[in-house]
């Protein structure tokens, strides 16, 4: 076995960046719903208003992985 | 208008979204036929409608899921969050791999679409008086 090449990367970098602009946004858009949970549970007479709240974290959220997403386009593989 | 209750709020954010998102599919087909003709006006055309699909969907399943229990609201929006992100990934995929698709004018009608679209959410939702309680 050739000890100099075991830290070698084989495959494409780009899987990592899917990956990558994937799990930002799905710990963002999860701390979003876990607050809304809780406060829904708090006070479910507010579950209407915190529910359009929520649809707006997520949706600023969620920009981050549309754009992550897209960046292949605009830098391309080496 | 004064927006009485999240049903309204979702209509005219879908509404004014679409729209915004029609005049960037316009200008931005302009500018890439522009730039790289025929391809540039395709991958304007695709990014923006990409866009309208994948930013409504969100309102769609917030809209959709107000009216079941709280667990059905909650499996109904990550749910629908799950599947968009799977799809656009796939899609990205694919289309990284098209030879009609200019990279470039792809990218930025995403991001100019995605971008305006979460402007008009911010606006429309700040404008909105939402009453505590509705049934």
């Amino acid at each position: 076995m050739d000890v100099n090449n075991t830290a070698a990367l084989v495959g494409n970098l780009a899987v990592v960046g899917y990956g990558l602009a994937a799990v930002g946004p799905g710990i963002g858009v999860g701390l979003v719903v876990s607050k809304t949970i809780e406060s829904i549970a708090r006070q479910p007479e507010l579950a209407a208003r915190l529910q359009v709240t929520m649809w707006l974290g997520i949706a600023f959220t969620e920009a981050l992985a549309l754009i992550g997403l897209a960046t292949p386009f605009i830098f391309p593989a080496a | 208008m004064t927006i009485a209750t999240t049903g309204q709020v979702f209509t005219r954010v879908l509404k004014l979204g679409a729209l915004l998102i029609a005049a960037i599919a316009v200008l931005g087909g302009a500018i890439g036929y522009a730039v790289a003709g025929q391809n540039g006006l395709v991958s304007a055309l695709i990014g923006s409608g990409l866009a309208l699909l994948f930013v409504s969907m969100t309102a769609l399943s917030v809209q959709l899921g107000a009216k079941l229990p709280l667990a059905g609201f909650f499996g109904v929006v990550m749910g629908g969050w799950l599947l968009k992100l799977v799809g656009f990934i796939i899609t990205m995929a694919l289309l990284k791999s098209a030879d009609f698709i200019n990279g470039p004018v792809l990218f930025f009608t995403i991001v100019a679409s995605v971008l305006g679209a979460l402007a008009i959410d911010a606006v429309v939702v700040m404008r909105s008086r939402i009453p505590t309680y509705q049934k």
